[in-house]
């Protein structure tokens, strides 16, 4: 009874709008106007997440929740970038400067150490999911084509060697287009499930 | 170089060391990083979205009272109070109708999206694989492409029986046949290779990235 409300809308705007998709030409001014207003709501919805998480890290500062240390820095370094951002001005040079010189560094640290835990973490998956057809692949898979990225050998002078290596290069292709249709497929059956009522957002 | 710009260096410089004592099995001071990059990324979203979406798409229009335009405005205005109205009360109703307007929305462009975007084009290269003008070369037939060609149907058709084949068999543990086995092993050799090329490439961007930083850490020891 209570997810009759969601369900519903869902399903009258899903097929008001897939209507509007449909007969393109005639309905462009409507089909502008209610993608504005899908581009608010989500933007106000990612807005009240934002202030979901800092309202939840400002209850963990009051109780005194372990680790509320990590809770305070969060809440500075929040409410530093909006106070600032908000009387500089978000496109002020001296304040995207700031920004930058904080987050690039942590960014580039962060993508730095992927490096060095996605090593351990090859080494483990075979210790975890043992010796089968999906690991021991993904091993040859990934020794092959880090020797081919590297570039140390070249196959232009022999054309045959070239073909394979061409071929080898397509072998990706067949299971990420797979994978992607699997995806998609998957995602076309949620978003009919919605359109129909079967679907519960609130869950 | 200004005292502002060298305070900042060495704070983005702190920090990212901090990123690394993780590897030293530091929690205290990889969390201070990472509480520092959620809480600046989330202001700085937060910022954005209220400057670039939310006051010049729902609320300036709002000044050209009562003109269509402003009266437009308001369904999204209303809307958005109900959502935000789910921060103090997670339960309620009428949260339920942006919620349930958003997913319609989407749904129907994920519809549209999917179908043109991502199966249409995907399933048309397997299919154009097999033109006639592609198998053959001054007459004789290119058996290079004809081999890829059947290669890519055949594994997209075992990758998509991989997760199928897996769910029935933990229904039916006991019935099992040979070559569905075979065929979802095949599946899972496509699905291996993927991964495995898409490792190499997050790992090669990560250790670019790394050369980046040390390249980053050797400029700021080359200031003095």
């Amino acid at each position: 009874m209570k997810q009759r409300t969601p369900v519903i809308t869902a399903a009258i705007s899903g097929i008001v709008m897939l209507a509007a998709l449909f007969f393109q030409p005639f309905t462009a001014p409507y089909l502008g106007l209610v993608l504005g207003w899908a581009i608010i709501l989500s933007s106000v919805a990612l807005l009240v997440a934002i202030a979901s998480l800092v309202v939840t890290h400002i209850r963990f500062i009051v109780k005194g929740r372990k680790g509320f240390l990590f809770s305070i820095i969060l809440v500075i370094s929040f409410l530093g970038t909006v106070s600032l951002g908000w009387y500089l001005g978000l496109e002020d040079p001296a304040f995207l400067k700031g920004i930058q010189s904080i987050l690039i560094p942590l960014e580039n640290a962060l993508m730095a150490l992927i490096a060095l835990v996605l090593m351990s973490a090859a080494v483990k998956i075979f210790r975890v999911r043992g010796w089968s057809i999906l690991t021991i692949s993904f091993g040859l898979s990934a020794l092959v084509f880090l020797f081919l990225n590297l570039g140390f050998v070249r196959f232009d002078s022999n054309p045959a060697l070239s073909q394979l290596v061409s071929s080898l290069q397509h072998l990706p292709v067949v299971g990420a287009r797979g994978l992607l249709i699997g995806v998609a497929l998957g995602a076309l059956l949620m978003a009919l499930r919605v359109l129909f009522g079967q679907e519960a957002l609130r869950e | 170089m200004s005292t502002v710009d060298l305070l900042l260096l060495l704070a983005g410089l702190v920090l990212s060391l901090m990123v690394f004592s993780y590897l030293l099995g530091d929690t205290l001071l990889f969390g201070i990083a990472m509480y520092t990059l959620v809480g600046m990324t989330a202001g700085f979203t937060f910022l954005v979205l209220l400057q670039k979406v939310i006051l010049p798409m729902a609320i300036y229009p709002l000044s050209t009272f009562p003109q269509t335009s402003a009266l437009l405005a308001l369904v999204p205005l209303v809307l958005s109070l109900l959502l935000v109205w789910l921060l103090f009360k997670k339960s309620s109703k009428l949260s339920g109708i942006p919620l349930g307007f958003l997913g319609g929305v989407v749904a129907a462009t994920l519809i549209v999206g999917v179908t043109r975007g991502t199966l249409v084009p995907q399933l048309l290269n397997i299919v154009n694989a097999f033109d006639p003008n592609k198998m053959s070369s001054a007459g004789l037939p290119n058996w290079i492409a004809i081999f890829e060609a059947f290669m890519m149907l055949v594994g997209v058709l075992a990758v998509l029986f991989v997760s199928h084949h897996r769910k029935n068999k933990v229904k039916q543990d006991a019935f099992s046949h040979s070559w569905l086995d075979g065929l979802s092993g095949f599946g899972q050799m496509f699905i291996g290779i993927t991964f495995g090329a898409i490792f190499v490439g997050l790992f090669s961007t990560g250790l670019v990235a790394l050369i980046a930083y040390i390249q980053y850490l050797v400029d700021f020891a080359r200031l003095w």
